[in-house]
């Protein structure tokens, strides 16, 4: 006679549950890049993790964020990217209060305001070296790896 | 016509990261009406004037846009996004004047705004008593 294993998952509800996580997955579909009405202010942004045996690279797509405005703080393994993106100015400067008040948005998908992240970096990194640039909104970030991290050949001794 | 990427030279040691063939984005957006014209505010990082192709054609406004090769080294330890293309259009309808149409390029956000045609923007009609 078969038995019941306690937890046994009968195969109907692992239908129910591929079916409930495709349903997930269709109606909060992730827009891929970014500020979303989902995405809080501690996922954003999204980031891209590379490592080589010297250093790693962090890469982030911060459209809209201008450099002064963006804040960079490294610690031990730890990284922290503080910044904001201000209210898109759609306006000319020399626009009058009652243009103001006829503007009316249509879509707001992209989001404003203050922003902060903390990355768990692979390995422990040398502040001092850290690096960073700011291009068309893709920000990349290179940490060298403290020289505790990095890989050492030992010299074998014979005798 | 979309200009193809520049190739840009990548860092020492390390091959550029490509754009995947074929991924395609749809870009977050802000559309704000202005009176006399529209105003689309789109994200679209990593690109440049020369790639980014409007276009407005039978009231459709169309936006595609082709990303720059970015240098990166070593291997992926994490990945949240991946890097392709944009393309996304909307239906405008008739009332704007497509020879006017402005846009531009600036820390990766791309800003396009559309003049309505002159004789269709509101327009407030004095009533004299008689």
């Amino acid at each position: 006679m078969q038995l019941l294993r306690v937890g046994y998952a009968h195969p109907l509800e692992d239908l129910r549950d591929e079916m409930d996580r495709l349903w997930n997955s269709l109606t909060t579909a992730p827009p891929l890049h970014g500020w979303t009405q989902q995405a809080t202010k501690e996922t954003f942004p999204a980031i891209n993790l590379f490592e080589t045996e010297e250093a790693v690279f962090v890469e982030a797509e911060l459209p809209g964020i201008e450099s002064e405005t963006l804040e960079i703080t490294a610690v031990g393994d730890e990284l922290t990217l503080k910044g904001r993106r201000q209210e898109p100015a759609v306006l000319p400067a020399s626009a009058s209060a009652d243009d103001a008040s006829k503007l009316t948005w249509h879509r707001r998908e992209r989001g404003a305001g203050e922003f902060s992240r903390r990355l768990s970096l692979p390995a422990l990194i040398d502040a001092e070296g850290v690096e960073a640039r700011l291009t068309a909104g893709v920000l990349t970030i290179s940490c060298p790896k403290a020289a505790s991290c990095r890989p050492r050949k030992v010299m074998v001794t014979t005798g | 016509m979309i200009a193809s990427p520049q190739t840009t030279a990548p860092a020492a040691g390390s091959p550029p990261v490509s754009p995947e063939a074929g991924l395609t984005y749809r870009p977050n957006v802000d559309i704000a009406d202005c009176g006399d014209s529209l105003v689309l505010i789109a994200d679209i990082p990593g690109s440049s004037a020369e790639a980014i192709d409007v276009r407005f054609e039978d009231g459709v406004l169309s936006i595609d846009a082709a990303v720059l090769p970015r240098p990166a080294a070593g291997t992926t330890v994490r990945r949240e996004y991946g890097i392709g293309g944009y393309r996304r259009s909307f239906q405008l309808g008739d009332g704007f004047d497509g020879g006017q149409i402005e846009a531009g390029y600036q820390h990766g956000v791309l800003t396009v705004r559309i003049p309505r045609l002159a004789a269709v923007q509101p327009r407030t009609i004095p009533v004299k008593a008689s």
